[in-house]
């Protein structure tokens, strides 16, 4: 049980390469935190740091009241599970299992009595005595996680455990890892390049991106607030849409957003001091694609901000229907009810919920506020 | 048909070489039960009753070769070697492999290097240092073919540490092994099928080797080959029927060590541990 301190941490490839960039997190104890970028942003190397596989550049890492940044891994008390799970091939489930225990010298009867409670769990008594080769990739996923589970370790550390099991499986094993930060109450850091993953699974989630954090916050905060336009196209599926538009002022001081033909009124809500350094110049307005809506009460709850665009494409997810929209030189995707009556070639009138946009700033891409 | 026809052709020439290869090792098995005079006038044929000599050649050849002294020798000499070449050519080549810099890649090269060296333009100045060095005992000559056996081992070990993940010998750090540990618990277990081959390999050769021993070591300490060697007398005289019976002696062993290890050579047990 122990929270986790990154401070100013970097690494420095030996060829120069910054791989993580002033990396700063506070790990409170048992909760579940998820690293989440694109791929080669330095989500694996930060990960390997705390896990002592990889020396730390610059900065310091605590873990409960120690600096381990001199720590070999084997005594952090840190347990790891990786993306190609690293079974030990000639040992069998339950000595592989058994491993870490034997090492630190467990009496026989414990080792059996925690491997067997662990093994109950993941469901996978059955195999204890088959070897990896012989096991199927989710079976090794769950062999992977009871290795690491007997340990009871301090922090739990995952890079990528789904990425290699299919859309189906992963969708239960993300139940089931979730299920088992909540029953083994231990520090969870994961780490995975599907927003999905992230959104589901974190308590907070750190959004980085060439070795740089962009946002530290719960998902409800991340999704709602991207600090950035990459927080914000990065988290949520489909993509949020960005348009360009020009913010005018209008004689009686109200502001408005001029995207191509149509205008929308700036509401109260997301006016700020900043947004006036911004008048006559182009922003960048995002909306999620649920935030665009073709149904006739949601038209006339947001007369006013609306747009009309070419439906191109109509796809039918099941609950709900993606429009995906041509608007002037834009393009756009909007989330709308199965009932929607839109379909190709139909030019339609779509009601932006004005609440909900999010302004950046063209150039840098920060969020404006 | 013409499959069938493939394969009795592919047959036969396998069984015309395996003919081949066990044909002098079944000269020598005859020859050693019959009578020496008649070794050299009918060599090809079966002992009958006539030239058939019992065990008379085999106990002529112990007595006078000193046969078990020399079994000793080489026993202690090729089981050092080998156990040495396997611990310390994989220890190096997981090291060399594992620790990327230009110290370990130029070891690397040199260990290969070693391999294209042939024995013949080193064995005169290695004889004379290895007698400065007091290397001239069967413990000194292990140190020798440690350094004789370590080239083709160690490519051979890298080429297989570079095939076993990584991630394993991380897992084996975070689950509490030092390097030691993860050596020998971990990594070596897996490289288990390389090792009996490396083992094997050495041992064939050390076992019959005649040139090095007999130019460090060969008057004090016989060694099989060298024993069975002084069985030529002065003037050119061989006894033939004890030199024959004590070559089958001097084959058993590496034989049955061979078979007993060949199953070994060909192993993946690496496959199926990564991805799923
Ligand atoms: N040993 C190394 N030497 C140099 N660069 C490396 C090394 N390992 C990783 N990198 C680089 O560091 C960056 C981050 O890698 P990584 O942490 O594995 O990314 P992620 O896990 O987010 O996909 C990548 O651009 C990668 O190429
Ligand atoms: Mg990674």
């Amino acid at each position: 049980m122990a929270g986790i301190k990154l401070q100013n941490v970097y690494k420095i490839y030996s060829d120069g390469f910054t791989a993580v960039d002033n990396f700063n997190l506070d790990i409170t104890d048992k909760e579940f935190i998820v690293l989440v970028g694109p791929s080669g942003c330095g989500k694996s190397t930060t990960l390997r740091m705390i896990a002592g596989l990889e020396e730390i550049s610059k900065g310091e890492i605590t873990i409960g009241d120690r600096v381990v940044n001199k720590i070999p891994p084997k005594d952090r008390n840190i347990a790891m599970v990786f993306q190609s799970y690293a079974l030990y091939p000639n040992k069998n489930v339950y000595k592989n299992m058994a491993f870490s225990l034997e090492l630190h010298k467990m009496p026989k009867e414990e080792i059996r009595e925690r491997v067997m409670n662990a093994a109950k769990i993941l469901d996978i008594e059955h195999l204890l005595d088959r070897k990896p080769r012989a096991l199927s990739g989710g079976q090794r996923q769950r062999v992977a996680l009871g290795r690491a589970m007997v340990r009871n370790p301090d922090v739990f550390l995952l890079d990528e455990p789904l990425s290699n099991l299919d859309a189906k499986l992963r969708a239960a094993m993300r139940t089931e890892i979730i299920k088992l930060h909540h029953d083994l109450g231990t520090t969870f850091i994961y780490v995975t390049h599907d927003q999905t993953e992230a959104m589901t699974m974190g308590d907070r989630i750190v959004v980085m991106r060439d070795g740089v954090v962009q946002q530290v916050d719960t998902p409800q905060r991340i999704y709602a607030h991207p600090v950035n336009m990459f927080v914000a196209g990065f988290i949520g599926s489909p993509q949020m849409n960005f348009i360009a538009a020009t913010l005018i002022q209008k004689n009686d001081g109200s502001l408005f957003l001029n995207p191509g033909e149509n205008t929308i009124p700036v509401p109260e809500s997301i006016k700020s001091e900043a947004l006036k350094s911004y008048i006559g110049k182009q922003i960048i307005v995002g909306i999620r694609p649920e935030d665009i809506s073709d149904n006739s009460t949601a038209i006339s709850e947001h007369k006013n901000s609306v747009l009309n665009g070419l439906v191109e494409v109509r796809e039918l997810m099941g609950s709900e229907a993606y429009l995906y929209i041509k608007y002037g030189s834009e393009r756009l995707i909007a989330r709308v009810d199965k009932s929607s009556t839109a379909k190709a070639d139909d030019t339609v009138t779509l009601a932006v919920d004005e609440n909900k946009m999010h302004l950046f700033d063209k150039e840098t891409g920060v969020r404006i506020e | 048909m013409n499959k069938q026809l493939r394969n009795a052709l592919l047959y036969s020439l396998l069984i015309l070489f395996a003919a081949a290869f066990v044909f002098p090792v079944f000269v020598v098995l005859i020859n050693s039960f019959k009578s020496k005079l008649y070794i050299s006038s009918e060599p090809f044929t079966l002992p009958d009753a006539e030239s058939f000599a019992g065990l008379e050649n085999y106990i002529s050849g112990l007595e006078k070769t000193g046969f078990l002294a020399s079994f000793g020798y080489s026993l202690f000499i090729t089981v050092g070697s080998v156990i040495a070449i396997v611990l310390f050519s994989s220890m190096t080549a997981w090291y060399i492999t594992r620790v990327r810099n230009k110290l370990t890649s130029l070891l690397y090269y040199a260990f290969v290097f070693s391999m294209i060296v042939p024995f013949q333009m080193v064995m005169f100045s290695m004889s004379k240092i290895a007698n400065i060095l007091y290397l001239d005992n069967p413990i000194g000559i292990i140190l020798i073919y440690l350094g004789f056996g370590s080239g083709l081992s160690v490519f051979m070990f890298s080429g297989f540490i570079r095939s076993i993940p990584i991630e394993i010998e991380e897992a084996a750090m975070i689950d509490g092994c030092g390097s030691l540990r993860t050596f020998f618990l971990v990594v070596f277990p897996v490289m288990r099928p390389t090792a009996i081959t490396v083992a094997i390999l050495n041992a064939m050769w050390i076992w019959n080797d005649y040139l090095l021993p007999y130019l460090v070591i060969g008057s004090d300490y016989k060694t099989i080959p060298i024993a069975i060697q002084y069985l030529r007398g002065g003037y050119g005289s061989v006894d033939m029927g004890a030199m024959m019976a004590m070559l089958v002696l001097a084959i058993v062993p590496i034989i049955i060590f061979y078979l007993r290890g060949q199953k070994y050579i060909i192993k993946g047990v690496v496959a199926g541990a990564v991805k799923g």
